[in-house]
């Protein structure tokens, strides 16, 4: 409910009037630095606090000067304030909401009173850059400097416990996608609708209308009267059925083949569409001159959209700075509701004003100075007044017409600069126009248009009717309607001089060209006489247009600024480049929904539930050990274990070619594999490094099948098809069977009596024996049998079909049962693999690996006539290893040495040269000895038993070179 | 996001496709080859700024190697073909 | 020392007397006839190299050829993190030597790069990722570089914000610490060297691009620019990102892949993260400048490109990233997303030296870790162009290793190089 006492504490808020946004028969409450203000639904929290006479928001970045309301259209940084947990919340957007808690941010102790501010007193020793003229020596102090400077900047905080929201994302595609919701952009969504196109139309405010929302626009013909304009667009955007529109919706860039980004709230939108017209408006340009960012200083749009939306008044004796009829609308508007215009001041002659308005105000008694612009603001937390005074022929201001007005609101109306980050990020050009002093676009890619203010067409009946054209333009290029005649589009319809070039008037206090960082006309100045004279320069030393307005409020000023110190003309000035997002946009809707895919076997709940210990591999995830992985190795070599490996890659190759391939990428050799067998196989790029090893088995006639490791098996498939399909792919045909088979390895002395139980299959060793594969039904299911021996015992590969492999799985624990058997993990793998000293590509080797050096010269036959890495290997083998990959034992059974360990050897001084490192290592509980692999010089890995020495914790200790494996060095148990 | 025409399956997201390096292919005969020329084989790359004829994969779709000419300062794809049809 | 001004001094006298005209930084000249050495590309590292050349070796007669402005390229693009916890013991050496440079930079150029040691840490999220990082940290102490092993409660005490809980999907196992490791202010190093070489002789040529370069019986004549004809016997080309166009011009091809590099920054925060993280399995490093922005980038592009235009795909996958590693981050905005270009070698190790032209010199190769050497590269090239010979540091990084098969190691452990 609103009571007596809100009025009393909301004096800025107006009589109900047309047009407002805002629901005054509800009332809620927010606090500011803790003090309760009432606010309507559709307040901002910027209207809010006007309402309520509030007026300073913020603190500036560097001097902590107080700022107030500039723009009131969520660009500029002055109302960024914390809501709750969120950081650097634009106040003049942001609806409020029952409860907010809206605090000050950079402030300190408090915003009425920040003690920072004091640093306004030495800032003659801190212009531009001085923090890199300053604290130079001694060097050992800057990093107390550092933490004093860190602790004054920044905005906004993040707090620790804040919750990461709910976010997510939608793909829209579309004919035409149309930036910007004001007259221009709802007639080209109309003109293109109409042509028969599908239409996105998207606006970053709550409703459509643009400018027409909160001002009262003149036609062409400058009668004053009302627009109609505005209800009858709308409602012919409301009865079009091609038009979906987007409200509070921000586009935030173009990338691309026509790929656009745009945000609502939580959610982005990922657009491809096949034309765009941008009709993003424009941004009123601020004036330099004293005290410009005091409290109190608003551009003329702002103060438009706080009387017209909000009903808030920000202040009742005002002052309108201006160079155009705009100036004269606000002033016009304002004296609609009985404010007091204190003066309107002119830097035009009498006779270039042309507003319909001008008998009415000066006829109602407003003092209007001609010729005049402002000097000062005056005041010190808020404007209490202005200076003024009279420019000369010469353009100069006379220093002796100075005079002070009364005020509490100047108004600075003195042109626009068109909003067209969008329009080049697409890559269009833009080129400066004398004429109207603005950079305007002046060409764009096929397929984007650029229509509205930010083409430069400032009258809305020219507005709507270009932008009406080329719509339907639009439509064509997306392939609907009638192309047009109109295809290749540059500006619209400029008027002259709406926008002054005057950008700055000299005084003697500060005047900031960027609110953002705090940088004044004579920084710039400053920073262009020592040398970052090219607009690029200038931006990166003096951080203009880098901060959180990202040059909305600074770009066009800084490029005036920039060519006057130069001498250089605006077009040789030059812009800085745009880049996306237009917008400031969150983390968290940039992300999304947390995807980050997994990838999980059949088994997984299985594992789960039995107390897997998941671990990450690749994509993967696969039980690390299930408790003991000691324990789960021991099983394996006394009874039976059992092993998901279904990551393992797995390539179903078929066709006669399928040999002279194999031989080709393969170091080994292929040819006289019968069918029925299966061999070890390493593969490499044609640098001779391994890529990939694993097994090959020839099925049948001409079917083979390969397996690869987990984490390799994409890249494998992708390598196998690029060279089948770039010349050797005669006769083959390739099928991945990685996700279509599930495999687990059953190993220990007791798996063949586990799985006899579930086969009809001869299992005996001399019907199925080592390196073998067969066919067979295991469960009833029909599976594919690999007997292999990584973990160095009698085992079987068991491959099936993954529908069935849950199935398959508790079918084998079931049958083992008996024998002992227990699931065993990556780790017991690990290690049972360790103690026969088998390599794992990508752990033992790595992106620089060969095989000769990774002891796997038996697996390479340089005399084949040719295969993939052949002449790098015939090169290496030729001048000889650099590092060889051998087993070792430590001294010491109980020191296992941590995986990336170096070995080394202290030379004469004692200083100790790295000769080599540990890949992989364990304690073996099979062996109780310490072992593992690593990489030595090969004079030293080709001694069995030389000793060396490993650095570990900093100390040396002893291992030896082991080159038989350190179980069952003979393989017999494998052939059991 | 970039757009690439797959020959089999049109017009689809550059992130459907993996990028396969410009285009050059192994000598026919490499043992016939110095060192230096395997090293420029395996090494060496025109890397031009310029229009660029190179291997594309669509590993999201049909699993097609093809080759595509792109301007490497723009982008901008110029045409895209079977690697069959390189000499078309 | 050259009579320079303390950087201070001329601060007070500015303050005092603002009618004075400040010192030019580096100022305009005409193109000379001839130079002793040219060397194209005007970012830090052809800078530092002119710098080098005038304090270390008295060779003055330079000109520094930059097609845009100073710092428009990969000096004026990267994340501007500095460490030297490499994997090879030819890398650590490399870039503890740069490390070192960097530490007495301000001093020595007078002029501020807020070199800020504030620590660096490179996140291990699998049992691979451990050993990897174990391995670093052990070649690094064995050089004399500061790294270690550390877990995840010393990782919580570092970066407070850091998600240590085994909730993510790559969950924190260990990282390597880095205490010397941190962050600089990238263009302040560009205009620092620029400055310093300015002041000793060396002309400094932006908006001068070089259009061809005269080969005489396989020696280095000449070089054409823009704005007209040099001659000069040596041509150093620092133009990383671009090498290829330039070495194009006398027919020598590189074993280079250029390919775009991403980046973003966020609006500013009051500071709460202390040190610099880099993540290789989620492809991510991120840290929070003085002024408070977080800036963030993520691995190379997947395809090759000079283009220079940000990708969406780039900001959504960093952003998903960085809110696994930092859950707290979610309302946080991104200002500004930026790409620059990275030339990538296959052993992802830079290439310095002589190439088959004589007085031809290259300075390439630099992939995503170019800018943290520009000191050492400088230094290293003077010396070389100097004495006409290579230094051992730099030897291992001849173009020649690649038809002698000796690569480089460092690939070895390529994930992000940040």
């Amino acid at each position: 409910m609103r009571t007596e006492q809100d009025t009393l504490i909301t004096p800025n808020r107006l009589h109900p009037k047309e047009g407002e946004v805002i629901d005054r028969a509800t009332t809620i409450r927010f606090t500011f630095d803790g003090v309760e203000y009432p606010a309507h639904p559709g307040d901002t929290v910027a209207s809010a606090l006007t309402a309520a006479g509030v007026q300073v928001l913020s603190r500036s970045f560097k001097y902590h000067r107080p700022r107030g309301l500039l723009c009131c259209s969520g660009h500029c940084p002055n109302c960024l304030v914390q809501i709750g947990d969120e950081p650097n919340v634009r106040a003049c957007t942001r609806p409020v909401e029952a409860g907010m808690e809206v605090r000050a941010q950079n402030v300190w102790p408090s915003l009425k009173r920040d003690l920072l501010s004091l640093t306004q007193l030495g800032s003659r020793f801190m212009p531009v850059g001085f923090y890199y003229k300053t604290f130079i020596r001694p060097q050992k102090l800057w990093p107390l400097y550092e933490h004093t400077l860190r602790h004054v900047a920044g905005l906004g905080e993040v707090h620790i416990d804040t919750p990461l929201g709910e976010f997510d994302k939608q793909y829209l595609h579309t004919d035409v996608v149309i930036a910007g919701g004001g007259p221009a952009g709802i007639s080209a969504a109309l003109g293109a609708a109409e042509g028969g196109a599908q239409v996105l139309l998207f606006d970053e405010n709550p409703t459509l209308g643009g400018h027409l929302r909160f001002t009262v626009p003149l036609d062409s013909s400058s009668t004053p009267e009302v627009s109609k304009d505005l209800p009858e667009l709308l409602e012919a955007a409301n009865q079009q059925p091609n038009i979906a529109v987007f409200t509070d919706t921000s586009v935030l860039g173009w990338y691309q083949d026509n790929w656009l980004c745009a945000v609502k709230g939580t959610r982005l939108f990922k657009i491809r569409t096949k034309s765009v017209v941008v009709a993003t408006g424009a941004y009123e340009v601020p004036l330099i001159f004293d005290n410009n960012d005091l409290p109190g200083v608003m551009l003329g749009s702002a103060v438009q959209r706080l009387v017209h939306l909000f009903g808030v008044l920000p202040g009742k004796q005002v002052v309108i700075v201006t160079a155009n009829e705009d100036g004269w609308d606000v002033a016009a508007d304002l004296q609609s509701l009985g404010v007091n215009v204190g003066a309107i001041v002119d830097e035009r002659e009498p006779n270039a004003c042309s507003s319909p308005y001008r008998d009415g105000l000066v006829n109602a008694g407003v003092p209007v100075f001609y010729r005049h612009t402002i000097l000062e603001a005056i005041g010190s937390n808020a404007v209490r007044g202005a200076k003024i005074a009279r420019i000369d022929e010469r353009a100069a201001i006379s220093p002796t017409t100075t005079q002070s007005l009364n005020c509490n609101l100047i108004v600075i109306s003195m042109g626009w600069t068109p909003a067209t980050e969008l329009a080049y990020m697409t890559g269009g050009k833009s080129e400066y126009n004398e004429e109207c002093a603005k950079i305007l676009p002046v060409s764009s890619p096929p397929g984007v248009y650029v229509v509205g203010r930010a083409s430069g067409t400032h009258a809305v009946d020219s507005q709507i009717a270009e932008a009406h054209q080329i719509g339907s333009t639009a439509a064509a290029f997306a392939g609907s309607g009638e192309v047009n005649k109109l295809t290749a589009q540059s500006s619209g319809t400029l008027e002259p001089r709406r926008t002054s070039d005057r950008v700055c008037v000299p005084g003697n206090k500060k005047r900031f060209v960027c609110y953002c960082e705090d940088v004044t006309d004579e920084d710039v100045e400053l920073a262009i006489a020592e040398g970052y004279d090219s607009i690029e320069l200038l931006k990166r030393y003096s951080t203009i247009s880098m901060g959180p307005c990202q040059g909305a409020m600074c770009s066009m000023n800084t490029i005036h600024l920039c060519a006057r110190a130069n001498d250089w003309t605006v077009q040789e000035t030059g812009t800085t480049t745009a880049r996306p997002p237009t917008t400031p946009v969150t983390l968290g809707a940039l992300a999304g929904q947390n995807m980050e895919p997994v990838q999980t076997t059949p088994i997984h709940q299985w594992h789960l539930d039995h107390g897997a210990a998941m671990m990450v591999a690749g994509l993967w995830l696969r039980p690390n050990h299930y408790g003991d992985p000691a324990a789960e190795a021991m099983g394996v070599r006394e009874r039976v274990g059992l092993i998901d490996v279904s990551p393992l890659g797995k390539l179903q190759l078929t066709g006669p070619g399928v040999p002279e391939l194999l031989e080709r990428i393969y170091t080994n050799r292929w040819e006289n594999l019968r069918v029925g067998r299966v061999r070890y196989g390493v593969m490499c790029n044609d640098e001779g490094v391994v890529l990939n090893d694993g097994v090959c088995a020839h099925l049948n006639d001409e079917t083979w099948y390969m397996t690869t490791t987990s984490t390799g098996a994409t890249t494998i498939f992708e390598w196998l098809q690029w060279w089948l399909q770039s010349g050797w792919g005669e006769g083959i045909h390739l099928t991945d069977l990685t996700d279509v088979y599930s495999a687990f390895n059953l190993a220990g002395p007791q798996s063949r009596a586990v799985l006899e139980k579930l086969t009809e299959r001869d299992l005996a060793s001399k019907a199925f024996p080592y390196m073998r594969i067969r066919s067979a039904k295991i469960a009833d299911v029909p599976c594919r049998l690999l007997r292999l021996g990584f973990t160095g015992e009698l085992s079987y590969e068991v491959h099936c079909p993954s529908g069935y492999a849950l199935h398959v799985w508790e079918a084998l624990m079931e049958a083992g049962r008996e024998f002992g058997i227990a699931p065993f993990g990556v780790e017991a793998q690990r290690i049972l693999r360790l103690e026969k000293a088998h390599i794992i590509v990508g752990q033992d080797t790595d992106a620089m690996s060969d095989p000769l050096s990774a002891n796997m010269a038996w697996a390479v036959k340089l005399d084949k006539p040719d295969f993939l890495g052949k002449p790098s290997l015939m090169r290496i083998s030729d001048e000889g290893l650099k590092q060889l990959l051998v087993g070792f034992k430590m001294a010491d059974p109980d020191v296992v040495p941590d995986e990336g360990l170096q070995i080394v050897e202290p030379d004469a001084d004692g200083r100790l040269k790295i000769i080599g490192w540990v890949t992989s290592s364990r304690f073996s509980p099979t062996l109780a000895a310490a072992i593992g692999l690593c990489w030595l010089p090969p004079e030293l890995a080709s001694q069995d038993g030389a000793p060396f020495t490993i650095r570990i914790d900093g100390h040396l200790k002893e291992a030896r070179v082991q080159h038989s494996a350190f179980y069952d060095p003979d393989g017999e148990r494998l052939r059991m | 996001m970039l757009l690439l025409t797959c020959p089999n399956c049109g017009d689809r997201n550059v992130s459907e496709f993996r990028f396969g390096g410009e285009l050059s292919s192994r000598p026919k005969d490499p043992s016939a080859l110095s060192s230096a020329e395997w090293a420029n084989y395996l090494y060496m790359r025109n890397n031009v700024m310029d229009a660029q004829t190179e291997w594309w994969h669509h590993n999201a779709g049909c699993g097609l190697w093809f080759l595509a000419e792109r301007h490497t300062r723009t982008n901008e794809v110029i045409k895209t073909y079977p690697y069959a049809k390189r000499n078309a | 020392m050259l009579p320079t001004k303390q950087m201070s001094v001329q601060l007070l006298r500015q303050a005092f007397n603002s009618s004075q005209p400040p010192p030019r930084m580096w100022r305009s000249h005409e193109l000379k006839e001839r130079y002793d050495v040219v060397i194209i590309g005007g970012g830090a590292h052809g800078l530092a190299c002119a710098y080098y050349l005038a304090k270390e070796h008295g060779i003055t007669d330079v000109a520094v050829l930059e097609k845009s402005y100073i710092g428009a390229g990969g000096s004026g693009r990267n994340t501007a993190i500095v460490r030297s916890n490499y994997l090879t013991p030819e890398g650590v050496r490399f870039y503890n030597e740069s490390v070192k440079l960097y530490e007495q930079l301000s001093d020595d150029l007078n002029f501020n790069v807020m070199f800020s040691q504030r620590g660096h840490l490179t996140l291990a999220h699998t049992d691979g990722g451990v050993n990897t990082m174990r391995r670093r940290a052990e070649v690094n102490q064995i050089e004399g570089v500061d790294s270690r092993l550390i877990w995840p409660d010393e990782i919580k005490r570092l970066c407070p914000y850091l998600d240590v809980s085994d909730h993510p999907r790559y969950p924190i196992l260990a990282a390597l610490y880095h205490p010397p490791g941190g962050i600089i202010r990238h263009d302040a190093v560009v205009w620092g060297y620029a400055h310093q070489a300015d002041v000793r002789g060396a002309h400094i040529h932006q908006n001068t691009e070089v259009t061809g370069i005269k080969v005489k019986k396989g020696k280095v004549t000449g070089v054409e620019t823009t704005r007209g004809r040099i001659k000069t016997g040596t041509v150093l080309n620092a133009t990383a990102g671009w090498a290829s166009t330039i070495t194009t011009m006398v027919d020598i091809k590189l074993p280079l892949t250029t390919i775009p590099l991403q980046a973003c920054v966020t609006e500013p925060l009051k500071p709460f993260l202390d040190v610099v993280v880099v993540s290789g399995s989620l492809h991510v490093y991120i840290s929070q400048t003085d002024r408070g922005e977080l800036v963030m980038g993520a691995s190379v592009d997947p395809f090759s490109s000079y283009s220079m235009a940000g990708s969406l795909t780039f900001l959504e996958g960093i952003a998903g990233h960085v809110l696994e590693l930092f859950p707290a981050l979610s309302n946080v905005r991104i200002l500004r997303q930026w790409a620059g270009i990275c030339e990538m070698p296959p052993d992802y190790s830079p290439i310095m030296g002589f190439t088959p032209i004589n007085g031809f010199l290259i300075d390439v190769g630099w992939g995503t870790y170019g800018f943290k050497a520009s000191p050492i590269a400088g230094k290293t090239l003077a010396e070389l162009i100097a004495t006409d010979k290579t230094p051992d540091l730099i030897a291992p990084f001849r173009l020649s290793r690649f038809e002698e098969n000796d690569l480089v190691g460092e690939k070895g452990a390529a994930s992000v190089g940040h």
